[in-house]
């Protein structure tokens, strides 16, 4: 698999852990080839699949109808977005009603409930090949480590997915501190990479059918 | 109707509205108004009533009635402007000063228990009686859709009063005759074509008594009456430059706002302010009553310190939980909490007795007002004067109450109205001008903006009354046959009467309006109310009774006239005893092409309900989809005696019917911890653009009186969609908000 | 300090970075057509354009802005109205009007994006903003006016 100079050597010499200077805080912590069998691989996507499943992620890995969905405080079940809200085909409402109208671009807290939470990127529905509202745990598994359909990534890739998000403050990095009494992720940014690391390096595992 | 009845209601009139009883002699109430304008009249200006001023600036109409939305400023100037010949453009309006002279002409006469179709002696003599109580206390009161009532008469009259005295100033001035003098656009016209502005002619005007006028234009001379006439206040809603009561500054001003307990009427046992004193733009804290204001150099920054008040606050007068507020409701079908028997004809325990009794029960949950313009109000209190500037229905209660609390003379308050960003019921009440004052007084000397956010609004507002009935009834032959509805409910006039220190001597009209006087003539028919005490302060809510009761009623008959095998159109028709109300269902019929087949999941559901005086009926066409019920399309017919203007009619039904629609659907008040659990509104959303139906209207004109519309299409609207879902799916749903038993999309 | 740019003039304004642009309009500058209806993006009273695109302007925090801001006042005036408050004065669309500022910019910034927008885009576009009085089917009328006159379909 391809790796990047820095981790590449990262993973030359041993280190235990490598900080980068642009991983948003995160530390990057990579364990050798084949260190990590194949049932902690299986455990990890579970924890993995538990966070890309939950309302905070999957509402907006939906399908090209492009309809956001809302888990909301208060409410006992998953919704479609209130005031007939759509994505459309550019997936930020750019069409219709843009995404950042509401839900502005900002990397303050989260303070308001209620309000339209907020990041510091364009507030967006994920692309359409990563739907995942709908599917199961293989079935996303296999959309997530397959470059095809993960936005050409390898395991570098998805590392840097994440770090990046950090760096900004984007979505991913809002999941797990959504702010305003919402319902977080569960773990932390921190703790979704090394699962992802993990899962990575075990080769990309995914639970039978 | 028989003389014996009435005192079957045990109802004095002389003592409505009034607290402590008045007895007033015949002068007393035949004795015209003082005109308030003649008080600090400009040299130069002329005021033939107190509708109309002229002056070499300009000619100013006075619209006391407030605009809340719905149109009165236009309505207003546009009858005077008919009479007068004046054209857009060739006047300003305004609300003019609280005066006993504006008393509401209208209002009382719905106030009585003899139906609107009863035109009998007894009926009028009543009618008169409660007119006269509210001339006394110079009730100037917008509301009830009276407005057009009220008005349609006095301000034409006024109109052609200030155009025949107008004219006596020509002839004076030219020593022509004023026979050979006619009037159009603004001016004077002589015999030779000359025109005399009538700003030229206020002069002289001034000095000559008001030309008596007894005589009214007919209707084939109207220019304005009858067509669209663009809305004068429009351009600036269209513009952001009309300001509301919420926008207003002025020098020296500040922010506050406040909270008060949501457990409403109870007090505040403490608070601690420690964390907010020191928040950014903050200026003072100051105590209420039963609660804390913060007052800032921005409304944001008093509403960030407002959040950091930690308040302790004492419990409720009424139960904490909403499910005892239902338990209440449901216990008081009560010979106890009997408070009106006005509906009984035949002999239902006869009727009922030994025949297969269909038995229903309906509610009406608590249901907010919450106008888009948040409560607000700038207020100035000094040594000597207070001034309000803000938007209110009752503005003559508002100058008692406000002298009351600041100890001033009533002459030296001074309130000015405002235009309003919608209310709904919500203007009636004082909690945005009670707390300004209060933080003005604080602040000697200093302007206050005070505004309620969202969320204080929300948990402020005195919601429309909850309610409950039981129907049963007995169908026969095909035919409805029987009808006997219990209606249980708070009881909004009692509430609002409290809130202004006073009382109703008699039953509450309210908790039965829609459902007692419907005109339908069954051979069996009963409609009891049943008070219900000790619940959430309630208050008018758009349509007020008719919106709860009107609902029980059609859905009760809706569902007998299933039970008989009849068709909901066809047995209404039968039953209706009303001509004027006959041909509103007829139209509605036609319009909507009853009878004609409809497509699969498809249903339609019809309701008539008669409310101040204006009897509408509603077809409602849903389809049920795999996701849930959609709105296709609503017809409407409603009688108003005079579509005075069809644009704005058309705009007001619709807007009504939506109102009824949405809340319908979707919204309801509920308490825990003895506060409104919604805060906001997502949790109370109303009718949303994307789930709007195409709305056609038909105003009719058969009617006797020229009635108004604001509230009248609200009632059929709940009951229309609850018997189309039925056609649509089989599914009766007898409570609202209906979105608890089905889905809408 | 703060520098911002609305409806072409320049302004410095003193305040928290945190203030919603809402509140220095209407509170600092003075702004009042920019209107406060329920602070949680609920009912669109508050929409701006920031360099052309409808914001609710109780969401973003001044210190956020990055931008021109166009108000409802700078979207036309009485003289030389825009398209769209022309068609919402021809088609008499107002009833208390509270709403309507906030209708008319988010109306104005669908049509600058689609020129001819169909019932089914209307009603994804404006279905955010929030009419208590119900003028939604002059609403509608006002919008194929509008897009009429701008040369769309």
């Amino acid at each position: 698999m391809k790796l990047r100079p820095a981790l590449f050597l990262g993973t030359i010499l041993g280190l235990a852990s490598v900080a980068l200077a642009d991983t948003g805080g995160l530390t990057v912590t990579v364990p050798p080839e084949g260190s990590v069998p194949m049932a902690e691989g299986l455990a990890a996507w579970d924890r993995i699949n538990e966070v890309f499943t939950h309302p905070r992620c999957i509402n907006c890995h939906v399908d090209a109808d492009a309809v956001p969905l809302w888990t909301l405080m208060g409410e006992t079940a998953t919704r479609p977005h209130g005031m007939n809200i759509i994505g459309g085909e550019s997936r930020i409402g750019a069409q219709t009603l843009t995404c950042s109208t509401c839900h502005v671009t900002s990397e303050r807290p989260n303070t308001l409930p209620h309000a339209p939470p907020h990041a510091n990127m364009d507030w967006q529905l994920a692309p359409v090949e990563f739907v995942w509202t709908g599917r199961t745990s293989s079935e996303i598994c296999a959309q997530v480590r397959n470059p095809d359909t993960n936005g050409d990534r390898d395991l570098a890739g998805l590392i840097e997915h994440i770090t990046h998000d950090a760096e900004v403050g984007g979505l991913i990095s809002w999941g797990f501190n959504p702010g305003g009494g919402r319902d977080a992720a569960p773990g932390t940014l921190q703790s979704h990479l090394d699962d992802i690391i993990a899962w990575g390096i075990a080769g990309m595992p995914c639970p039978e059918e | 109707m028989a003389v014996a009845t009435i005192a079957r209601r045990g109802f004095l009139i002389a003592s409505v509205a009034i607290a402590g009883g008045v007895a007033f002699g015949t002068w007393t109430v035949r004795r015209p108004a003082d005109n308030p304008l003649a008080k600090g009249r400009e040299p130069g200006q002329a005021t033939f009533n107190a509708w109309v001023r002229i002056g070499p600036d300009g000619i100013v109409l006075i619209t006391p009635h407030v605009d809340l939305g719905q149109g009165t400023t236009a309505l207003q100037s546009t009858l005077i402007a008919e009479e007068m010949d004046l054209d857009p453009g060739q006047f300003t309006t305004d609300p003019g000063r609280p005066d006993g002279a504006y008393w509401n002409t209208a209002l009382a006469a719905d106030a009585v228990p003899f139906r609107y179709t009863d035109d009998s002696i007894p009926a009028e003599a009543l009618r008169d009686m409660a007119r006269s109580a509210f001339k006394l206390i110079g009730a100037q009161v917008t509301g009830g859709s009276s407005t057009a009532s009220d008005s349609f008469d006095k301000l034409r009259h006024a109109g052609a009063v200030a155009r025949e005295t107008l004219k006596a100033a020509a002839a004076q001035k030219t020593g022509t005759d004023v026979a050979d003098l006619r009037t159009e656009s603004g001016a004077v016209v002589l015999k030779d074509g000359t025109r005399i502005a009538y700003t030229d002619l206020a002069g002289i005007a001034a000095g000559i008594d008001p030309v008596k006028v007894t005589k009214l234009r007919d209707p084939s001379e109207w220019r304005l009456i009858g067509h669209d006439v663009p809305r004068l206040d429009i351009p600036a809603k269209s513009t952001g430059a009309l300001t509301y009561g919420i926008d207003l500054t002025m020098e020296g001003m500040v922010h506050a706002t406040c909270r008060v307990n949501p457990r409403k009427g109870a007090g505040m046992r403490g608070f601690d302010a420690s964390r907010a004193e020191g928040m950014p733009g903050v200026l003072h804290i100051v105590t209420l009553e039963n609660g804390v204001a913060v007052v800032a150099t921005n409304t944001w920054y008093a509403m960030q310190a407002m959040k950091a008040v930690r308040i302790d606050w004492d419990t409720a007068p009424y139960p904490a939980e909403q499910a005892d507020h239902w338990a209440e409701v449901a216990a008081s079908f009560t010979e106890e909490r009997l408070d009106s028997v006005w509906r009984d004809d035949g002999d239902i325990p006869a009727a009922l007795n030994g025949g297969a009794v269909i038995e229903t029960e309906y509610r009406a949950p608590y249901v907010a007002h919450q106008p888009l313009e948040p409560l607000s109000a700038l207020v100035r209190v000094t040594g000597d004067r207070a001034d309000l500037w803000v938007g209110h229905q009752m503005p003559r209660f508002v100058q008692q109450r406000v002298a009351k609390s600041t100890g001033l003379p009533e002459s030296s308050v001074h309130f000015h109205n405002q235009y309003v960003g919608g209310s709904f019921g919500h203007r009636l009440e004082f909690e945005n001008i009670d707390r300004a004052v209060e933080v003005a007084t604080a602040l000697k000397g200093v302007p206050v903006k005070l505004t309620f956010t969202r969320e204080e609004d929300f948990a402020q507002d005195f919601p429309r009354q909850i309610a409950m009935a039981r129907a049963r009834g007995v169908v026969k032959d095909g035919k409805v046959h029987a009808l006997d509805l219990g209606i249980a409910a708070a009881s909004p006039s009692r509430s609002q009467a409290a809130r202004l220190g006073q009382s109703i001597p008699g039953p509450d009209n309210q908790i039965v309006a829609g459902a007692w006087d419907v005109p339908y003539r069954l051979p069996h028919h009963r409609v009891t109310g049943y008070a219900v005490p000790g619940l959430s302060p309630v208050s008018s809510w758009r349509s007020v009774g008719a919106s709860h009761a009107g609902f029980f009623a059609d859905c009760a008959l809706d569902e007998l006239i299933h039970a008989a095998g009849a068709d909901p159109l066809a047995e209404r028709l039968r039953l209706i005893a009303d001509p004027v109300a006959r041909k509103v269902l007829e139209a509605v019929g036609e319009m909507s092409d009853w009878g004609a087949p409809l497509g699969a999941g498809q249903g339609r559901g019809i309701a008539f309900v008669a409310s101040f005086g204006v009897p509408v009926a509603e077809v409602v066409e849903v389809t049920m989809t795999d996701r849930g019920i959609r709105l296709d399309r609503v017809f409407v017919a409603a009688d108003v005696g005079r579509v005075i203007d069809p644009l704005n009619f058309e705009n007001l039904v619709q807007g009504g019917v939506i109102w009824g629609l949405g809340h319908a659907i979707n919204s309801e008040i509920t308490y825990s911890d003895g506060a409104a659990q919604q805060t906001n509104y997502h949790m109370a959303e109303g009718l949303r653009l994307y789930q709007t139906p195409e709305i056609i209207v038909r105003g009719l004109e058969n009617g006797t009186s020229v009635r108004g519309i604001g509230e009248p299409p609200v009632p059929p609207a709940a009951p229309a969609l609850a018997n189309a879902i039925f056609a649509a799916t089989g599914q009766r749903i007898r409570e609202m908000p209906f979105n608890r038993h089905i889905a809408f999309i | 300090m703060i520098d911002l740019t609305v409806n072409g003039t320049q302004h410095r304004v003193d305040v928290s970075p945190d203030m919603p642009l809402l509140w220095v309009l209407r509170d600092e500058l003075g702004l009042t057509g920019t209107k406060y209806g329920c602070g949680i993006a609920q009912c669109g009273a508050c929409t701006v354009h920031v360099e052309g695109q409808a914001v609710r302007s109780c969401q973003l925090a001044i210190g956020d802005l990055s931008g021109e801001v166009t108000t409802i006042e700078g979207l036309g005036t009485p003289e030389a109205l825009h398209a769209v408050q022309a068609a919402w004065i021809e088609h008499q669309v107002a009833q208390c009007g509270y709403c309507q500022s906030g209708q008319i910019m988010q109306a104005a910034a669908l049509l600058s994006v689609n020129p001819a927008p169909d019932d089914d885009t209307i009603d994804h576009a404006m279905s955010a903003n929030l009419c208590r009085c119900g003028t939604y089917p002059r609403i509608r009328a006002a919008i194929h006016g509008a897009a009429a006159k701008l040369g769309g379909a």
